[in-house]
């Protein structure tokens, strides 16, 4: 095998030894550079497999042998569809003539789960990236292998964690409402049935008591909205957002009247989109954008800018403000910056309005200073390429 | 004056199919504050609703208020039950419920309820829509009596 000796200095080109030094004993002043090649592609920790234009295998390293159970003297000089599962192994000599063909560095089988086969016929998930290589002997293919098994289970685990704490959370806010409606139910049937008999510390009683149970409804009504933008979301697909901007503001409509607020808007574009969960977006921010206002009537100017693949649309408000220091907290679930007398809410708005924009492949965050108003941006994916 | 005196001498029948009884209770309390006299009978799951219904010592109800999430036996099946009874399928039945789930309205209209109510939070609201129930089913419109 006179192939890779050595490694030339321009990039994929490896050279044989005959090529490199014309003198007549070449090996000594090459040894180095072998040996640093061979030491990179023995260390990787990828397996690397070089296969000649036949599909013959003519180096292979330690990793290799770890992935796929052989020992080197076992892969080389044998075909390459050993090591590729029975069902795609007829196919395989096509797929290899084919980029052959037209070789060009690309990952193998983009898009559709790769699997390679072990000694002993067991199959295990993995990437593979392909590199040609030209030498004077022809092109050969670098083919380099990535064991993506943990990934996989970890991915996998993941999803299992997320459909449980997604279903819990539904469950559980469900289940939860029947007996506080209990509650809330009998204390409010005492007030009304005893009212006359019961002394003014009793009725602060039973107000503490209503209040405790209106909170907790809330908060399980937030939390089971919460959990339903994954659970509950409906496709992406082109949506017109001036449509989607006009219903949140009749939504709105009784605040909006309320406050004297002002709005106006750039030309809104069509997103990719659910346009439901827009909805909730536009209403939650400007909805804060309305609560959070300062001494003069809230003006909201809801804008759209293009950024590259990306709409970024934004909420500006005249209102008092956020400090720096809470940027990242008010997107946490629960996260409060004023207390309840102050202003109503659970602190579930923005989380959901995170959860939404991130389910879009897209990110919100805030600009603001305490008193100077406070412009909340997210992205979501055009429809163009 | 004989027509109010009609209906006091025969008590409007109910059948209640709840199995929480602190909502039994609530809707008992609620009834209480009705003007139409009525007796309220009260089946704690789908199981013992059909059994009543097909009892031949139990009085027809003549207006059915039935939960939707049971044992044994849910209220869909109830209903279904109900309304593809030859003898049973002319007494209204309201849906009374915690659900305000979009695919409960329409499978329960699509299997011929007459009305779905979903039960407010509020007990003031509550007893207020128990005496629009009240009203309307039983002072409102006419009931068949077989």
């Amino acid at each position: 095998m006179s192939l890779a000796r050595g490694v030339g200095a321009a990039g994929n080109r490896i050279d044989t030894v005959a090529t490199q030094t014309p003198s007549s004993d070449p090996r000594p002043p090459l040894a180095p550079t072998e040996r640093l090649f061979r030491a990179v592609v023995e260390s990787s920790p990828n397996g690397v497999i070089m296969v000649d234009g036949r599909g013959v295998m003519v180096l292979v390293n330690r990793e290799t042998e770890r992935l796929f159970g052989y020992h080197r003297d076992e892969l080389l000089g044998q075909s390459i569809e050993m090591l590729v599962p029975a069902q795609l192994r007829p196919r395989h000599p096509d797929l290899r003539a084919t980029f052959h063909a037209s070789p060009q560095a690309r990952p193998m089988g983009a898009g559709r789960d790769l699997f390679g086969r072990r000694k002993g016929g067991g199959e295990i998930p993995v990437e593979i990236g392909l590199t040609p290589v030209d030498t004077d002997e022809g092109t050969f293919v670098l083919a380099t292998v990535v064991d993506i098994g943990p990934r996989k289970q970890a991915e996998e685990e993941l999803r299992r964690s997320n459909e449980e704490l997604e279903r819990f959370a539904y469950v559980a806010s469900h289940d939860l409402q029947e007996p506080l409606r209990t509650v809330a139910s009998y204390v409010q049937l005492l007030s009304r049935r005893y009212r006359d008999r019961l002394d003014g510390d009793a009725m602060d009683f039973i107000d503490f008591a209503v209040g405790g149970v209106r909170r907790m409804q809330h908060l399980i009504e937030d939390l089971l909205a919460f959990s339903r933008v994954g659970t509950r979301g409906a496709p992406l697909v082109p949506t017109e957002l001036p449509s989607v901007l006009r219903a949140t503001l009749d939504t709105l409509h009784a605040a909006l009247e309320e406050s004297g607020a002002e709005v106006t808007s750039d030309e809104m574009p069509t997103v990719v989109a659910d346009a439901g969960q827009v909805a909730q977006l536009l209403t939650n921010l400007i909805g804060n954008a309305l609560k959070f206002r300062g001494a003069e009537p809230p003006r909201v100017h809801v804008g759209a800018e293009r950024i590259g693949r990306m709409w970024s649309i934004s909420v500006r408000d005249n209102g008092i403000g956020i400090a720096p220091e809470y940027f990242d907290r008010i997107f946490v679930i629960f996260q409060r910056l004023h207390s309840r007398e102050e202003y109503a809410g659970t602190g579930v708005g923005l989380a959901i309005c995170k959860k939404i924009v991130e389910r879009h492949g897209g990110r919100i965050w805030v600009e603001s200073r305490p008193g100077q108003g406070a412009r909340f941006t997210f992205t979501l994916p055009s429809t163009a390429e | 004056m004989t027509v109010s005196m009609g209906i006091a001498a025969a008590p409007i029948e109910i059948l209640l199919v709840e199995d929480n009884p602190a909502d039994v209770r609530l809707t008992v309390e609620a009834l209480k504050e009705a003007r139409v006299r009525n007796r309220l009978r009260v089946a704690r799951d789908g199981v013992e609703a059909m059994a009543m219904l097909r009892s031949d010592s139990a009085p027809r109800p003549d207006l059915i208020l039935l939960d939707l999430n049971l044992p044994r036996k849910d209220g869909r099946e109830v209903l279904q039950e109900i309304k593809q009874d030859e003898t049973l399928r002319h007494i209204p039945v309201v849906i009374l419920t915690t659900s305000q789930a979009e695919q409960d309205i329409l499978q329960c209209y699509r299997l011929r309820a007459n009305a779905f109510v979903t039960k407010p939070v509020e007990i003031d609201q509550f007893f207020q829509v128990v005496r629009s129930m009240e009203q309307f089913w039983l002072e409102v419109v006419k009931l068949a009596r077989p």
